[in-house]
């Protein structure tokens, strides 16, 4: 017992070193918050101009541009990803890590919730469209006002699993000089020699953040499909 | 082929309608008229085109060749406003396609608020005068999982109706029913007969084409072979595939 609180006074109290965490916890959510923003905008994006092609054969050029994105952004490490746009691409320090975190995350996280999205909209059965388009409501109409809501519905838990699994992959930031959770936890252990402490309230952070956020993602999920069944 | 469309104002011209899919030919040469009051019921074996060819009339198929001309209007021409000329077709399918996340009230005001522009008030008055010429006042803020297969049919057709169409197209209305909802629907469709409204109906149901249809049509093998008047065509079929159809189902 005593053991336990001269390893949490080591590691937290003295030289205000619990700053490091909250510090890095910041930056994990800046990070991932923005991204999963990101993500969602681009991944829609890819995921209409996909399926639009799919069920009409249309948009066969931009179609092909999604197809690659998604083919290297998925093919390839996130840790590499972020290491191009940090060294190579935001070259200029102008721009800061958790910048260059949230730009690759963001396009990183994109390529998975375009095909999470692009699911939801092909499991939308055709009668749906046709029932929309024969009241008079022209593609864009009948995708807006009667296919996304119920895609939408549909993806939700997939759209929050890899909110989870993307809050998860920021802790590789700490590569490109962001001082993320992890990074934050890792400097203490180097200044405290007590790898235990540091890592286990690292991953109790995590723990705790992935569980508040999958209790609210059930309720979300619960009201949006109280009337349907 | 007779028909005592002559003396009425033609709604649908139908010219020399085609449709293929790949190398099948699913409607071969079709040409008919639709006047302004008919009920014509379209019958015949599965596999014949009678869906395709209802589905052709509001373009949720692109004929292959030919021209449909909806009130003087060539619906197949590239430039044919077809958003706007299928406000004026209400639709209504086999399996219902009510939107399952909205209530029926807002199923039904959606596109009279969205396309016609009216305010909320009056397509809700609109619609709740709709449900309860069908019965289903009481469900306006249900969810469509919530309503049977019938309640749900009658609701589709009311949300059609909702639009103010000229023509209502029913793509085999009672296929996907428990027989004893199939009444409740042709009830409605009935009704809709005797208000004068233009219909086109694919369907099985030989009692409500006998008893409802101005103009009956057989179509087989992506034509049209034989088409009469109801007691006619039931009583006195010339047509041999006609007899031998009407012999298993009737």
């Amino acid at each position: 017992m005593e053991g336990l609180k001269q390893a949490l006074y080591l590691n937290l109290i003295k030289d205000d070193r619990w700053q490091y965490l909250t510090e890095g916890l910041k930056n994990t959510l800046l990070i991932t918050l923005f991204a999963t923003l990101i993500g969602i905008a681009v991944g829609l994006l890819i995921a209409i101009v996909r399926s639009t092609h799919d069920k009409t054969g249309k948009l066969k050029f931009l179609n092909a541009i999604c197809k690659l994105y998604l083919t290297v952004i998925r093919g390839t490490p996130a840790l590499i990803q972020l290491m191009i746009f940090y060294y190579c691409i935001f070259v200029s320090r102008v721009f800061s890590g958790v910048f260059v975190g949230i730009i690759a995350f963001g396009l990183n996280s994109a390529a998975y919730v375009a095909e999470i999205f692009r699911s939801g909209i092909m499991s939308i059965d055709e009668g749906q469209m046709e029932a929309g388009r024969s009241l008079g409501f022209n593609y864009v109409q009948t995708m807006r006002y009667i296919i996304m809501p119920q895609a939408f519905k549909n993806v939700l838990p997939a759209l929050c699993n890899e909110f989870v699994v993307l809050l998860k992959e920021t802790s590789v930031a700490g590569y490109v000089a962001v001082q993320d959770l992890t990074k934050g936890g890792d400097i203490i252990r180097s200044r405290t020699y007590d790898a235990w402490t540091p890592l286990l309230i690292v991953a109790a952070i995590y723990l705790a953040l992935t569980m508040i956020f999958s209790h609210f993602a059930q309720n979300v999920e619960r009201s949006l499909r109280k009337n349907e069944r | 082929m007779s028909g005592n469309t002559q003396d009425r104002e033609v709604l649908i011209d139908i010219q020399n309608l085609s449709k293929t899919f790949g190398d099948l030919n699913v409607l071969t040469d079709i040409s008919t008229t639709i006047s302004k009051g008919d009920v014509v019921c379209v019958i015949g074996p599965s596999g014949s085109g009678k869906s395709t060819f209802l589905r052709c009339l509001n373009l949720l198929e692109k004929p292959t060749a030919g021209h449909i001309f909806v009130e003087g209007a060539d619906i197949t021409d590239p430039k044919a406003d077809i958003d706007q000329l299928r406000r004026k077709m209400g639709m209504v399918f086999q399996q219902f396609n009510l939107f399952p996340h909205m209530t029926i009230l807002e199923n039904m005001t959606l596109a009279p608020i969205k396309l016609l522009k009216k305010n909320k008030e009056e397509a809700d008055r609109e619609a709740m005068e709709l449900l309860e010429r069908v019965g289903l006042r009481e469900k306006a803020d249900a969810y469509p999982a919530q309503l049977s297969g019938g309640q749900k049919q009658r609701v589709a057709i009311v949300r059609a109706l909702a639009m103010h169409p000229d023509v209502m197209l029913f793509d085999e209305p009672t296929s996907a029913l428990d027989p004893e909802m199939v009444g409740e629907v042709l009830n409605v469709m009935r009704q809709l007969a005797k208000e004068h409204m233009t219909m086109v109906v694919v369907t099985h149901e030989m009692g409500f084409a006998r008893e409802v249809a101005t103009r009956v049509m057989f179509m087989e093998g992506g034509n049209f072979v034989e088409e009469n008047e109801p007691k006619e065509f039931f009583e006195n079929p010339k047509n041999e595939r006609l007899k031998a159809f009407l012999s298993k189902v009737l």
